[in-house]
């Protein structure tokens, strides 16, 4: 369903982050058209999740531009000088990216209701009714519409993890990104989060999933990328990176998670 | 290895015989004892004077210094919270000024016994016999007042209770904010809310959950500490008292009143502190079920939305 016309949602031009002397990521390309899902594999400390961190400036990167909709993020021109963002200009534009983590971190003190219309009322000024009446479609849509008056303490990972993704659409996002969002998760609830998330792609949701599940980059991402070592080693259309892996570092990859599974 | 008698119950029949604690009866004996002669000396005691405490106890000028020792309690704890949030704050701010300002504070009142405080607020006019608002540095005076009339043993024993106890709180509200989850400041970052809305909405509800009972214990320590005052000739329970048996001579029996009447206080907020601290630790868990037990309420989480 990947428009290959027109400008790209989310673009990437040479990304580049440090922590200190550590360069973890070292020059990345990436363009997310409308509509397109985006997997991310790669071994730890390749970078991905720092990578996915990145689009919505929760890591500022050292080097390196980040575009939605062609507006750079975290950085804004005035004239022929180039400004930093305050952190609340940011949110603005933290708005228009959902993010799913692999921890969940719904708010503990509030209810999953209570979760999912905390930021439209408060950030987007939405009337506390109207939030209610759609966080309900939203809980409805992600299978948690009986569990609204619960308490994240009450909920199993699957279904926290599950609240948490509507708590996100809740924003209306423009596109999701997904920190390894199951991989907390005991492995029978693995399928009920990764269900809501197939669902959410063939409802044309753009999405970028940093994941170890390799059945679901197969079956849903319009696109592959696996990273190593802070660069892009290979990307493409999943079944050519994963069934014709150009890259010794992909193939070993790809023996060692496919042999586990 | 005793010899097996011919005919003995089977072992599931049987409860087996308690290990004897004769450490627990020894002692316990003993300290009965030491109680039953400590209470046979509260009893039989003539200096006592019982019927003096009990005349005393709901007197005028006790029950008002009672009134005046909750007041204090109340000022110095909500003064003292609000400087100790501000004081956590920039204590975690990215300022080094901040950061310094918070710390010479908390490292001064932490530092200066309350009493000495006191008795240096009231004597303040020695010191700075007008205090004004305008541009430092010898600018013009937009306001200005005469240090004597601002300052009375009422504001002193506040700022010295207040100023104290807002160091403390503010070293434990910091280490509740940092004791909530990164995770829960990114995820409210990543939902477009502003430094003030995560502060406010998400992360000291969080906090004040885990201060709560620290809070509860100073409060305890303030209900106390407010007996300085008499320093100030500030009538509170114990100056109150003192005022009587001044007059009176009944020294013991009036120190008696005051003890009974902190000893109530502090069985109160015990109690209260306790019920709180339940209801805390219940309240994830209980979630979905409408609130009960001694409170019919929520802390802090609104109530459910019919929907």
């Amino acid at each position: 369903m990947s428009q290959t016309n027109g400008e790209p949602l989310l673009k990437v031009e040479r990304l580049r982050k440090s922590f200190g002397a550590h360069e973890v990521l070292r020059g990345i390309d990436v363009a997310v058209m409308r509509g397109d899902v985006t997997c991310i594999v790669g071994p730890s400390g390749s970078g991905k999740s720092t990578f996915l961190r990145c689009l919505n400036y929760l890591e500022k990167p050292t080097g390196g531009a980040i575009f939605l909709h062609g507006e750079p993020v975290g950085v804004r021109w005035k004239g022929d000088k180039l400004y930093e963002m305050s952190f609340n200009e940011l949110s603005r534009q933290r708005q228009r990216m959902g993010m799913v983590f692999q921890g969940f971190h719904l708010f503990p003190h509030k209810t999953a209701l209570e979760n999912v219309i905390e930021a439209p009322i408060l950030v987007k000024r939405v009337p506390r009714a109207t939030a209610i009446e759609e966080a309900m479609v939203l809980l409805e849509r992600v299978g948690m519409k009986e569990r609204a008056h619960y308490y994240p303490a009450q909920l199993s990972g699957g279904q926290q993890q599950r609240a948490a993704i509507a708590r996100s659409l809740a924003m209306k996002p423009d596109v999701m990104l997904f920190d390894e969002p199951t991989s907390a998760l005991d492995p029978e609830l693995v399928g009920e989060v990764l269900a809501v998330m197939r669902k959410l792609a063939d409802d044309g949701m753009t999405m970028v999933v940093v994941t170890h599940e390799m059945g679901f980059a197969r079956d849903v991402a319009d696109h592959l990328i696996f990273m190593d070592g802070g660069v892009i080693v290979e990307q493409g259309r999943p079944v050519d990176v994963l069934t014709r892996p150009q890259h010794d570092r992909t193939r070993a990859f790809l023996a060692r998670v496919l042999a586990d599974a | 290895m005793s010899e097996e008698p011919p005919h003995r119950p089977s072992i599931h029949d049987l409860k087996p015989i308690a290990v004897p604690k004769i450490g627990h009866w020894i002692g316990g004996v003993v300290l009965a004892v030491l109680a039953v002669v400590f209470l046979q000396v509260l009893v039989t005691n003539k200096n006592m004077q019982w019927a003096v405490v009990a005349e005393y106890m709901f007197n005028r000028a006790i029950l008002s210094g009672l009134g005046m020792t909750l007041l204090l309690t109340f000022l110095a704890m909500v003064l003292g919270l609000a400087i100790g949030v501000v004081l956590a704050i920039m204590r975690l701010s990215a300022s080094r000024v901040f950061q310094s300002v918070s710390w010479g504070w908390i490292w001064f009142f932490r530092g200066v016994p309350p009493l000495v405080q006191m008795i240096f607020w009231y004597n303040l006019a020695l010191l700075l016999p007008e205090i004004s608002i305008g541009i430092p540095f010898g600018g013009p005076k937009l306001l200005s007042w005469n240090t004597n009339q601002l300052i009375t043993p009422f504001s002193a024993a506040i700022m010295g209770l207040a100023f104290t106890e807002s160091a403390y709180a503010a070293e434990m509200i910091r280490a509740g904010i940092q004791a909530v989850n990164v995770g829960q400041t990114e995820a409210a970052a990543t939902l477009g809310m502003t430094r003030a809305q995560m502060l406010r909405r998400i992360v000291l509800p969080q906090a004040l959950r885990i201060v709560i009972p620290p809070i509860g214990n100073d409060t305890i320590s303030m209900l106390k500490f407010t007996s300085l005052v008499s320093v100030l000739a500030l009538p509170d329970l114990l100056y109150s008292a003192q005022m009587v048996y001044a007059r009176t001579y009944q020294t013991v029996p009036l120190l008696l009143v005051a003890t009974i009447w902190y000893l109530v206080l502090t069985t109160i907020l015990t109690v209260v502190e306790h019920a709180v601290e339940h209801r805390l630790k219940s309240e994830h868990r209980a979630g979905a079920t409408k609130a009960g037990g001694i409170f019919p309420f929520r802390l802090f989480a609104r109530q459910q939305e019919a929907v």
